[in-house]
């Protein structure tokens, strides 16, 4: 009888997860053959509307990691979640004007950049995203994976006390990935989005 | 408040359609930049953002704000200005005044964007006819030093894409020299002497292609990878990205991030020019 209910539960959970905008590939044996199974273009539409969302969760997780007036607890919290959203093994590359007009590029794995954030050298920091982010389409890799690129915009101030001491406006252009992952519990694979590598870009020198 | 915020950016899309109608119909006649005082968001929404978004504007597909190209957009702003707003309006060629002004690049610019009007020319996004050039820094025997790569898509099976490795271009893949002063070979009779002269011939290092058989073909790509791979080079990062495109039949254009604060910046057309070759044979021209 138990083991009815949890047939049936499992059942129930697994046609919820089918219309909750995921496609699940039944069988890990199923699973294994990722590049045979093709996201439908209503699906992809779908992961392009979570990708909007994971792109958001992450703007959150930087104004919260970057505002000094948070409570540590919530910064680190939020330093935590926004290392979820991504890859195992993202980068961020950002490229710098050289006050002699030329570009210098940095690379950095996504845990350090986002501890540099919490901890910049000034009393006050306030980031803006604007309301533009565009997203590509999604292209089909040779390992089955779903690939695409969202860019955003970060408008940066940094204040010393009440005066403003750093401002840039960056570009961000950050890698969306699409991939099968293994759901331990129902011992299935599901649809999942990741965030990969970012390139920011500064699209003009740093006031000040 | 979700209403007013999404009022708010409605109307600056408004107000952006409006600004573009008037910067870009402006444009296509004076061919002179507008100045305007335009604020951050409305300049990166009109901004080309992505090498896709560039095709997508160039296929006509999508509108300055992203959406999709109908008939009211069609009769504010035909095809043919819309793909004149997608080349780079600061380019000195084209503006009047200028030493380097160049009527026949004009020209030649209006004489491409006829052709693909009157073709309805579209850019297929996996075309193997978009090379990507990737402008590179390299550290080589201790020396920062600037290399091409150029990589195209390739489609495996049905719908799967990836970039591959083209060809590569730079100083220091030119070490071997042409010389006709001398005659260099190996001689016939080597093979009786346990090619004693081999030495000598490859001590002649800057010229031993002439040493090689007759089907010898230099192959940067393998030099590359050797290279990498004995950590004679190490590759550092790429500075920028130049696609050569090649897929409008008897043209080639080349599309650049042009990082300004303007409305007509990000991926831009920076040239065009006739071409009548193949992918591999227009490589071969590039120095």
């Amino acid at each position: 009888m138990f083991n009815k209910i949890l047939l049936l539960i499992i059942t129930l959970l697994l046609s919820l997860l089918a219309s909750g905008q995921t496609k699940t590939a039944v069988t890990s044996k199923q699973a294994k053959i990722t590049d045979e199974i093709n996201l439908s273009p209503s699906d992809i539409e779908l992961f392009k509307e979570q990708t909007k969302q994971k792109i958001e969760e992450l703007q959150q997780y930087i104004v919260t990691l970057g505002n000094k007036d948070e409570p540590a607890e919530k910064r680190n919290m939020a330093e935590k979640e926004a290392l979820k959203l991504f890859y195992t093994g993202a980068q961020m590359e950002i490229s710098t004007i050289m006050p002699d007009g030329s570009i210098q590029k940095i690379n950095r794995p996504m845990e350090k950049y986002l501890a540099r954030l919490k901890s910049l050298p000034f009393t006050r920091v306030v980031i803006k995203f604007y309301d533009i982010a565009y997203i590509s389409e999604f292209t089909k890799g040779p390992d089955g994976k779903y690939y695409s690129t969202a860019t955003i915009i970060q408008e940066f101030t940094g204040f010393s006390n009440d005066d403003i001491v750093y401002k840039d406006v960056t570009k961000k252009d950050v890698e969306i990935i699409i991939d099968l992952v293994e759901d331990k519990f129902f011992n299935e694979k599901r649809w999942k989005i990741f965030l990969g590598d970012i390139k920011a870009t500064e699209t003009k020198p740093g006031i000040l | 408040m979700i209403r007013f915020i999404s009022l708010y950016y409605r109307s600056i899309g408004s107000c952006l359609s409006i600004s573009f109608l008037l910067f870009f119909n402006s444009n296509c006649f004076s061919q002179k930049i507008v100045s305007t005082q335009k604020t951050n968001e409305e300049i990166f929404l009109a901004r080309i953002k992505q090498f896709n978004e560039f095709l997508d504007r160039f296929n006509y597909k999508t509108d300055f704000n992203g959406n999709q190209v109908d008939s009211v957009f069609k009769r504010k702003m035909p095809r043919g200005k819309f793909l004149n707003s997608i080349f780079d309006l600061k380019d000195k060629r084209i503006l009047s005044g200028v030493d380097s002004y160049s009527k026949s690049y004009i020209d030649l610019k209006s004489a491409f964007i006829d052709e693909v009007l009157a073709g309805g020319r579209k850019i297929n996004k996996y075309s193997p006819n978009i090379i990507a050039e990737a402008r590179s820094r390299i550290v080589y025997k201790n020396a920062p030093q600037t290399i091409s790569i150029f990589l195209s898509q390739e489609i495996i099976g049905e719908n799967k894409v990836k970039w591959v490795i083209l060809d590569v271009k730079g100083d220091i893949m030119n070490f071997l020299k042409a010389d006709t002063a001398y005659v260099r070979f190996i001689p016939p009779t080597s093979n009786e002497t346990d090619f004693i002269n081999l030495k000598r011939a490859l001590e002649d290092s800057d010229h031993l292609q002439y040493y090689a058989s007759r089907d010898f073909r230099f192959d940067p790509v393998s030099v590359f990878f050797y290279c990498i791979n004995s950590k004679l080079i190490r590759f550092e990062y790429v500075e920028q990205v130049i696609y050569h495109i090649l897929d409008i039949p008897g043209w080639c254009i080349k599309v650049r991030d042009f990082n300004r604060n303007e409305l007509n910046s990000g991926w831009l057309i920076s040239d065009v020019g006739k071409n009548s070759l193949d992918r591999i044979s227009y490589l071969k021209t590039l120095k």
